[in-house]
């Protein structure tokens, strides 16, 4: 009886926050009237796929006769290009992040330096500077070398903004690993960097992944940098879902598209290294 | 073997040493995280002037002004109104939820998954959704609350000075509660079993277990959640700037939010000030906390 017990309120607990995501992909696929209905229609509601179709672009080909028809907002809902934004600024920043941090974090693990604590709470430090904090110098020194309101700056300052987790993280994988194993090939007279590169990293390669997703998915929901470091050039999909609420009114459908779309690559993600998401929300300090 | 010796690198560069390993880092951490630092410094001594339109130095000004200033100490505890009690709630809700779900049973799993999806949405569109839910004519929570009458017919959430803070803590509650309790599970997880048999098989009551084994043992793991989460709650400025935009007057105004307006207001070296303020203060309690609690990593 108590097992059961457990179970609905489990059920319950998970249906609650799942709730508002439920609520979101309905309002992606329902039609204007239908967003607004209270009491709110959660299931008898017409379904609609043209937020999608507008958001894809796949309405500049099917309806073109459409194309006049005043939207709020003005009504370009185009978005392909800001998701291309979005996975260019993502997938870079990764792979700075990662550049850096696997080799830092091996150091780290296997050659003692001087004053290691103190070094490692530099970067555990670097995790706690607001984002408003470091994005308003930034603004000036990019306007000066010329990085505002590019995919490279954008790149740099995400990468900037991952590598304490990234590093972190990496080290407690990297820690895993038995010393014997670097030992024992650096007796046979191997490099360090061969060593590291040709024995440690493919056996670390399952917590490589596990915190190139992390740092994929905190660049891809990350909002304050882009918005204060860009422009006109590039937006994130998170800056401009903000874009939709103009003060001609919302496109409700059209933003909750966008949003969904960008959720479900995010979670599919998420779920592939679930193994390892506790270790990495807690940078590394607490396994599974 | 001398001649050859003096073509190598020297031993510094070599793989042996730490310096190449953690050279990149070094460079990224000085040039992207320490020259803004500086530079912040400098911008808080500086304001821009628009009818000389340059930035001139104004010498303490801009800290006087901060202190005198009402609405920074208004946002200072919005700021941490909002860290404290979105942390307890958020701790002591994750905490009843990780005791629930921590269970090999089938089913579990499913759960715990279900909730990480929370975790991976952008939290300016988790304002978003929350924006349509709480909207003041279709908004589903308002609605719902008129019904079983919590609230007034006339009363709003997001443009009530005192419920719109609360409207803004909901998404974040909702958006990160997961996060603790995926971390509480992991941590009740990995507890040897063996203290607990033993203390029910000695008659101990459940409350008693959880305060005299299960806290004290998940003391670590706790500690650690509590980190990341205050220091995620007092940057936060996603949540309010969908929301609310610091709205109605100045009422959620976090200090995060005030700097980033004053900054749009091109009063740069004011918004760099506040910020400023805000990365101190958290620097100085994030460091005492992973000192007091001992932390490590």
């Amino acid at each position: 009886m108590n097992k059961i017990f457990k179970q609905v309120i489990g059920w319950f607990i998970a249906a609650v926050f799942f709730f508002p995501i439920y609520f979101w992909i309905t309002v992606s696929i329902k039609k204007d009237k239908d967003i607004f209905a209270l009491p709110p229609k959660l299931f008898n509601f017409d379904v609609s796929f043209s937020a999608y179709e507008e958001v894809f672009g796949l309405s500049r080909f099917l309806y073109v006769e459409d194309m006049g028809a005043v939207r709020p907002g003005g009504g370009d809902f185009y978005m392909m290009p800001f998701l291309v934004d979005s996975i260019i600024i993502a997938l870079g920043s990764t792979g700075l992040a990662m550049l850096i941090s696997i080799l830092a974090a091996y150091s780290l693990s296997r050659i003692p330096i001087k004053g290691q604590q103190h070094f490692m709470g530099w970067i555990l430090s670097t995790r706690m500077m607001p984002p408003v904090a470091v994005a308003i110098p930034m603004f000036f020194i990019y306007k000066n070398i010329g990085l505002m309101d590019t995919h490279l700056g954008i790149i740099i300052i995400h990468a900037l903004m991952n590598l304490p987790l990234a590093v972190l993280l990496m080290k407690s994988f990297f820690d895993d690993i038995p010393k014997d194993i670097d030992e024992a090939a650096l007796l046979d007279g191997a490099s360090r960097f061969f060593v590291f590169w040709r024995l440690i990293v493919p056996l670390a390669i399952g917590g490589i992944a596990a915190t190139a997703v992390l740092c994929f998915i905190f660049s891809w929901t990350e909002f304050i940098f882009v918005l204060m470091l860009t422009q006109t050039g590039l937006k994130t999909i998170p800056v401009v879902s903000t874009s939709f609420v103009t003060s001609t009114g919302t496109a409700w459908d059209n933003m909750a598209a966008l949003g969904t779309a960008a959720i479900i690559p995010a979670f599919i993600f998420i779920l592939l290294v679930q193994r390892h998401l506790v270790r990495g929300l807690t940078l590394g300090s607490v396994k599974q | 073997m001398s001649s050859q010796k003096s073509y190598s690198l020297p031993a510094f560069m070599s793989s042996d040493s730490a310096f190449p390993w953690l050279f990149p880092l070094i460079t990224m951490l000085i040039v992207f995280a320490i020259v803004p630092f500086f530079y912040n410094i400098y911008l808080s001594f500086h304001e821009f002037v628009p009818a000389k339109r340059a930035l001139l130095f104004v010498g303490w000004d801009n800290w006087i002004r901060l202190f005198t200033d009402g609405v920074f100490w208004g946002s200072l505890k919005v700021s941490l109104f909002y860290t404290f009690v979105c942390l307890a709630i958020q701790l002591v809700l994750g905490m009843g939820i990780a005791l629930l779900i921590d269970s090999d049973d089938p089913g579990f799993g499913v759960i715990r998954s279900v909730l990480t999806l929370t975790l991976v949405i952008p939290p300016a569109i988790a304002g978003m959704i929350f924006l349509i839910m709480e909207d003041a004519n279709y908004g589903l929570i308002p609605w719902a609350l008129k019904a079983v009458g919590l609230i007034g017919a006339e009363d709003t959430i997001l443009s009530d000075p005192s419920l719109a803070i609360w409207g803004v803590m909901i998404v974040d509650i909702w958006q990160w509660t997961p996060f603790m309790v995926l971390i509480l599970v992991a941590g009740l997880r990995s507890l040897p079993s063996e203290p607990f048999e033993s203390a029910v098989i000695d008659g101990a009551k459940p409350l008693q277990v959880f305060r005299r084994l299960t806290l004290p043992m998940l003391h670590k793991v706790i500690a650690v959640a509590v980190l990341i989460r205050g220091i995620d709650l007092w940057r936060m400025v996603d949540y309010v700037f969908v929301l609310t935009s610091g709205g109605p007057g100045t009422a959620t105004y976090t200090l995060s939010l005030y700097s980033w307006q004053r900054f749009t207001f091109v009063q740069w070296g004011y918004g760099a000030t506040i910020s400023l303020f805000s990365l101190i203060v958290i620097l100085i309690v994030g460091n005492a906390f992973i000192h007091f609690a001992k932390v490590k990593w």
